[in-house]
């Protein structure tokens, strides 16, 4: 080899080295934002990085993250859900409605338990996502709209079972036998919130299936080219369904800490919740174009939008900048995702020609 | 030139980052008050979080105010972020008088006093004060200046209810009929909810007009309803139709002044944030407010004849 040569080819490395470096700086946006801004928050803030604080915190992201683990599905099998705080809103309500009023059956006013009103509230919800999945994979609905639908229906709905108050004293009584509801949002576990250990066995559990199970790369796949998946063989429908099953099952869940949390039943909460879940779905690095993504992303980027949240309001920044600041993040995380994926088509040749003259 | 600044911006970046640090230690050491509203781009809350916050800052404390948007979810990791920021007491114009006592009770067990403004929670014993506007006795008096204002003829009128599932709608209009329908000449021939707003207030208002021409008279649960009332009724090319309101916003007031409503009821708002932050000093000083904890301030008429006296929300003659 001439020195001329060697010469290029060690500039050539250098370089390839340092465009291997930004591509991994680009991967990893999501960790860094999420160091840069707790470490920013510790520093302006004395109490920001306090366990207590952290407690409270990770609290309030376990919601976020609770329902972008449920999209997550959704959107990488090229759908959206738009309904999931509408079907929050109508999971709390329903758990409110048979704690608080019971059920009437031939005039006779029964009490479930605090465990069979959070299975009706579930079964309730899930219903919502099967219409959703129903309408999107059978009816030929596009996604959008469908759950746009259901995100007025839901809503409706839980206006509805209270006529729009709230059903207060969600904590039961003793005497009705339906007490313990509120330990779903109240209660701790080795010194963290319910609702954390909720979140990270979920997270386990939809990290598993994602990446480790032939249904979960068949969502991948649907995402990636449709028509591609149907024709492998790929059932369509059924995989479809259950992305949606899991997005309202996930969305249910988060109307049922939320009330526990309240000890209240609104009709009016979760509403806009799904532009949060979506926030932290693509600050995670998934497309919304499906095939592309992580469950690990999207928590997170729950983690990212909490710890901004929490932070901001911590330093006392006013709410019209919260929200300037947020939208900001946002946009730069999709704009960044673009880059990524430009820098790594232009210089994956040379990527590739230097592994293989590494590798002679 | 230009390498050199590219070299120094990260340091910079880092100065501007740490700079407010220095600021802050020195802020520390005197007590937070966090004060919590509904929102900051309503002129009422706003005046009542100014309020509230310029007496604080006065009486030398820390202040921080935020937003709960109604949500009580919201509201809730609000109230989280204030315990864990170790603010030495509360002020909140909470969301929900239902869904607000799990947080007021966390705030009370965290050995916070809270102090509620302008609404109240169903409870009592959590709280160390709740002062809230009279919406009865101001619903009465406004309802006695529409009824006035009908004259001896009296007539049919609409009712625009605010959002159903809020305690003051259902307060406001208990007081307007305790008033209205002792009278046998007045006839209420419709009610609808447009939820405060004033757009929802515009349509209903057309709608309404359209259906029954010989209205002669609007009642709206807020001002904003009766600003949204009085542009329809502007719309429709009508005259003398009867609009009353309440809570004294400065645009209803302009619009009595304009003659475009008759009266609205003044919510002293600006009196009950002043009102709870001096007791929240007082509690902070001495262990007590001194006053029991349910406080009913009265509403104050506005009409033609004495809105040049209101400003704000609050009475300046």
């Amino acid at each position: 080899m001439t020195p001329v040569a060697t010469a290029r080819q060690g500039k050539r490395s250098l370089r390839a080295s340092g465009v291997r470096f930004v591509l991994f700086l680009l991967r990893a946006r999501a960790i860094l934002v999420l160091v840069l801004l707790v470490l920013m928050f510790s520093l302006l803030a004395p109490e920001f990085l306090t366990a207590n604080n952290l407690a409270i915190l990770t609290k309030h992201v376990s919601i976020t993250a609770i329902l972008a683990i449920g999209t997550t599905f959704v959107i990488l099998a090229g759908g959206i859900d738009l309904s999931v705080g509408s079907v929050a809103g109508l999971g709390g309500m329903i758990a409110g409605l048979l704690i608080t009023q019971g059920m009437v059956i031939n005039g006779v006013t029964h009490y479930p338990s605090a465990f069979a009103a959070v299975l009706a509230a579930l079964a309730t919800c899930l219903a919502v996502g099967l219409l959703n999945g129903w309408m999107v994979a059978k009816a030929g609905v596009a996604p959008f709209i469908a759950t746009l639908g259901t995100l007025y229906v839901a809503r409706g709905a839980a206006l509805l079972v209270s006529n729009g108050k709230t059903f207060p004293n969600l904590a039961g009584q003793a005497a009705r036998a339906n007490t313990g509801f509120t330990a779903l949002g109240q209660s701790f576990f080795a010194g963290l919130p319910l609702p954390v250990w909720m979140m990270l066995a979920l997270y386990a559990i939809a990290a598993f299936i994602a990446d480790r199970t032939p249904l979960g790369r068949q969502v991948y796949a649907i995402g990636g080219n449709e028509r591609a998946a149907r024709l492998a063989g790929i059932r369509i429908t059924r995989v479809k369904l259950f992305t949606y099953l899991v997005s309202a099952f996930c969305a249910a869940l988060v109307g049922l800490i939320i009330a526990a949390q309240l000890e209240a039943a609104h009709p009016a909460t979760g509403e806009s919740f799904e532009l949060n879940a979506i926030a932290a779905v693509v600050l995670g690095g998934t497309s919304l174009m499906g095939g592309r993504g992580s469950v690990t992303g999207s928590l997170i980027g729950a983690f990212v939008i909490g710890v901004l949240a929490d932070g901001l309001v911590m330093l006392g920044v006013s709410e019209f900048w919260q929200m300037v600041i947020k939208g900001t993040v946002i946009v730069l995380a999709v704009a960044i995702d673009q880059l990524q994926s430009r820098i790594q088509a232009r210089f994956l040749p040379m990527l590739l020609e230097e592994q293989t003259t590494e590798g002679a | 030139m230009n390498r050199r600044l590219a070299r120094a911006w990260p340091a910079l970046l880092w100065a501007m980052l740490l700079a407010p640090v220095g600021c802050r230690r020195e802020a520390n050491r005197r007590p937070l008050i966090v004060i919590i509203i509904p929102s900051q781009d309503n002129p009422f809350f706003k005046a009542e979080g100014d309020a509230a916050a310029a007496k604080a800052l006065a009486l030398g404390y820390r202040v921080r105010v935020d937003a709960h948007d109604d949500d009580a979810y919201h509201q809730d990791n609000l109230i989280d972020a204030a315990i864990a920021s170790n603010a030495a007491a509360i002020i909140l114009d909470n969301a929900g008088a239902d869904a607000s006592i799990a947080a007021v009770r966390r705030v009370t067990r965290a050995g916070i006093p809270c102090f509620l403004i302008d609404r109240a929670i169903e409870a009592d014993g959590i709280a160390k004060a709740q002062i809230i506007a009279d919406n009865d006795q101001g619903a009465r008096i406004v309802a006695a200046e529409f009824a006035k204002a009908l004259g001896a003829q009296g007539g049919k009128y609409a009712e625009l209810l605010g959002r159903e599932s809020d305690t003051n709608a259902q307060v406001r209009t208990g007081g307007f009929h305790a008033v209205l329908d002792r009278d046998p000449r007045l006839h209420r021939v419709v009610a609808q909810s447009a939820n405060w707003s004033q757009s929802e207030a515009f349509e209903k208002t057309e709608t309404i007009l359209e259906a029954n021409p010989g209205i002669r008279g609007i009642l709206a649960g807020n001002d904003t309803m009766a600003l949204g009332a009085a542009a329809a009724v502007k719309s429709a090319g009508r005259s003398g139709i009867v609009i009353a309101g309440f809570d004294g916003s400065p645009d209803a007031i302009a619009a009595i002044r304009r003659g475009e409503i008759r009266a609205t009821a003044l919510q002293p708002a600006v009196l009950i944030a002043r009102l709870a932050v001096s007791e929240t000093d007082r509690f902070l000083k001495t262990g007590s407010t001194g006053k029991p904890e349910r406080q009913v301030i009265p509403c104050e008429l506005v009409t033609e004849a004495n809105a040049a006296d209101f400003q704000n929300f609050e009475k300046v003659r």
